[in-house]
């Protein structure tokens, strides 16, 4: 018998009361999935045939040696490249099953939901607040007063706020180099991103400010979904939950942290993860 | 050992090239600030003993009486060279620096943009005052008339701000420009918020360029402002325009002391202007980079 005859609902109105009850029901667990992703400047192949999902709340870290794609892969996830002279893709990248170069999509709003963070720390030459509300002005999220809130509620997320509270007009310049990567995290935070994208963010900073810039990488999950670039393999252990091993332009191999370190199942993988390689 | 022995010759040849190089870079500055400093108090010497300031409210009787027409036309012309070229040039700027290179199909573009700006600015201004002069004054039938000054003026410092805003933009850290890309900024609102303000300083020595020269042009005005000694009257056509540099050259060629110190009013008029735009723009330039990477 059919359900839906029988209680005179149609299937789609079942599935949208469920969607009301539960937003996050419906979500697809990946919130990234690519589908044979190629990648390519002008003729030159940077990176072919990458299937991967990005399961929502975890922390990934993308490995390899230079030139071995995982960069630009990165700044394909929010559409970075797209202006880059001679950047080619074939194959998709879906933001919750979503194309991200989908006719329907705004660019400005996928970046707002896929934050990115630089390897060498780039605050506005601008106020430190207005460095942390920089994006939530450009995007009318908040405005006046509110900002003064959202200020403050980012710089003690990222926990900056005892450091700059007395001197939110100053110069971001004057403050060191990792709470100057700090602030960028807290004005990448500011705009409500689901995913951030960091490359090699702690490659430019001394070991404490990467200690606290990792630590608060693992207090952002599972609220947030990271990728993250780096060449450090200590901190790809320490912080990731999946890794992505890149080589050659093509995904080596992934999959659980521990185990791709443990117990890789490719010889190029073990390789380098065990310091023979790069 | 003889390594080390060698070397102490090497010092001394290292020291004279040092102190010969620090020697010919000063010997350069003296160069440019000695004509510099002669000028402006060769000015002052001779206009500050005979100055009164009633020169600034009195309207010019040709070789005698006071400046406030030309004074006052000055300041129009700088006004208008201002709105007029400044807008043109600074969006040019843009255009050349944000637009012009992000062609799809790879070629270079704003190559003819570029070649019309290098061509405008290697024109004599006499020859623009005089194209000015057949084409507008006189074919068009405008008279000497501030329109066709502006237009003139404008022709010639249109290139400076142009060339020094795209420099100043192409010169702002690709950093910015990723960072507000990342936080989904729009384009134009990035440009406006971030690109454009850490290029200012080099947008406003364009204009200042350009400002100091609308002020200190003789010849294009000449062709096309004419010469009255009356109020400027804010009429675009038909009615001429008095400036300071016309009683300063006039003035001058004058064989009576009646005549020479209005000219040196004028001219101290003039580097007083001059001076205090460097002044004002310096002011703007620190209050808008107190943020920025290099001020600190």
């Amino acid at each position: 018998m059919d359900e839906s005859r029988k209680t005179d609902i149609s299937p789609d109105e079942i599935e949208s009361v469920l969607e009301v009850l539960d937003p996050d029901s419906n979500r697809p667990r990946d919130i990234i999935q690519t589908d044979g992703l190629n990648l390519r400047f002008g003729e030159t192949s940077i990176l072919s045939g990458v299937n991967m999902n990005f399961p929502r709340g975890t922390i990934t870290a993308l490995i390899g040696p230079t030139g071995s794609g995982k960069s630009t892969f990165l700044r394909t996830l929010n559409r970075m490249n797209d202006k880059v002279r001679g950047f080619r893709h074939e194959g998709d990248v879906k933001l919750e099953g979503r194309s991200i170069w989908g006719a329907d999509q705004d660019l400005l709003d996928i970046r707002r939901r896929v934050g990115m963070l630089f390897q060498r720390p780039n605050p506005f030459p601008m106020s430190i607040k207005d460095n942390v509300v920089a994006g939530v002005k450009a995007h009318g999220i908040a405005k006046g007063k509110q900002l003064d809130v959202v200020a403050e509620t980012r710089l003690r997320e990222v926990g900056l706020w005892d450091a700059v509270k007395d001197r939110l007009n100053d110069s971001p310049y004057r403050l060191s180099g990792g709470q100057q990567q700090l602030l960028c995290l807290a004005r990448a935070l500011a705009v409500g991103p689901e995913v951030l994208l960091l490359d090699e963010p702690t490659s430019a900073l001394d070991p404490l400010s990467t200690e606290s810039v990792e630590t608060l990488m693992r207090t952002l999950t599972p609220a947030l979904t990271l990728i993250v670039v780096t060449h450090n393999l200590g901190q790809a252990r320490r912080v990731s939950d999946n890794t992505m091993f890149f080589y050659e332009g093509r995904l080596v191999e992934h999959g659980p942290t521990k185990s791709l370190f443990d117990q890789p199942r490719e010889a190029d993988t073990a390789r380098y993860v065990n310091g023979l390689m790069g | 050992m003889s390594l080390v022995t060698q070397s102490y010759p090497k010092t001394s040849w290292r020291r004279f090239k040092s102190s010969a190089f620090r020697v010919s870079t000063l010997a350069a500055l003296l160069f440019v600030i000695a004509p510099a400093l002669w000028l402006v108090l060769g000015v002052v010497v001779r206009a500050v003993p005979h100055w009164q300031w009633s020169v600034l409210t009195t309207l010019s009787q040709g070789t005698s009486g006071g400046l406030e027409n030309a004074l006052v036309g000055t300041l129009v012309i700088m006004g208008g060279v201002l709105v007029l070229a400044g807008s043109v040039g600074v969006l040019a700027g843009i255009h050349l620096a944000e637009l012009a290179h992000v062609r799809k199909n790879g070629r270079p573009s704003g190559t003819i943009f570029r070649l019309a700006i290098d061509v405008l600015s290697g024109f004599p201004s006499i020859v623009l005052g005089y194209v000015g002069y057949v084409a507008l004054c006189v074919g068009l039938h405008w008279g000497f008339s501030l329109l066709p000054a502006l237009l003139i003026l404008s022709m010639m410092v249109v290139p400076y701000i142009a060339k020094s805003t795209e420099s100043a933009l192409r010169q702002v850290p690709t950093n910015y420009r990723e960072g507000a890309e990342a936080l989904g900024m729009p384009v134009g609102y990035a440009l406006r918020k971030v690109v454009l303000k850490s290029a200012l300083p080099g947008i406003v020595t364009g204009l200042l360029i350009a400002l100091a020269v609308a002020g200190g042009e003789t010849a294009p005005l000449l062709y096309t402002a004419g010469a009255t000694n009356s109020l400027p009257s804010f009429a675009l056509l038909h009615h001429p325009v008095a400036y300071l540099t016309y009683y300063v050259w006039t003035d001058y060629n004058q064989p009576t002391a009646e005549a020479h110190v209005v000219s040196y009013d004028a001219a101290l008029i003039l580097v007083v202007m001059v001076l205090t735009l460097l002044v004002v723009s310096r002011v703007i330039v620190t209050r808008t980079q107190r943020h920025s990477e290099s001020y600190r």
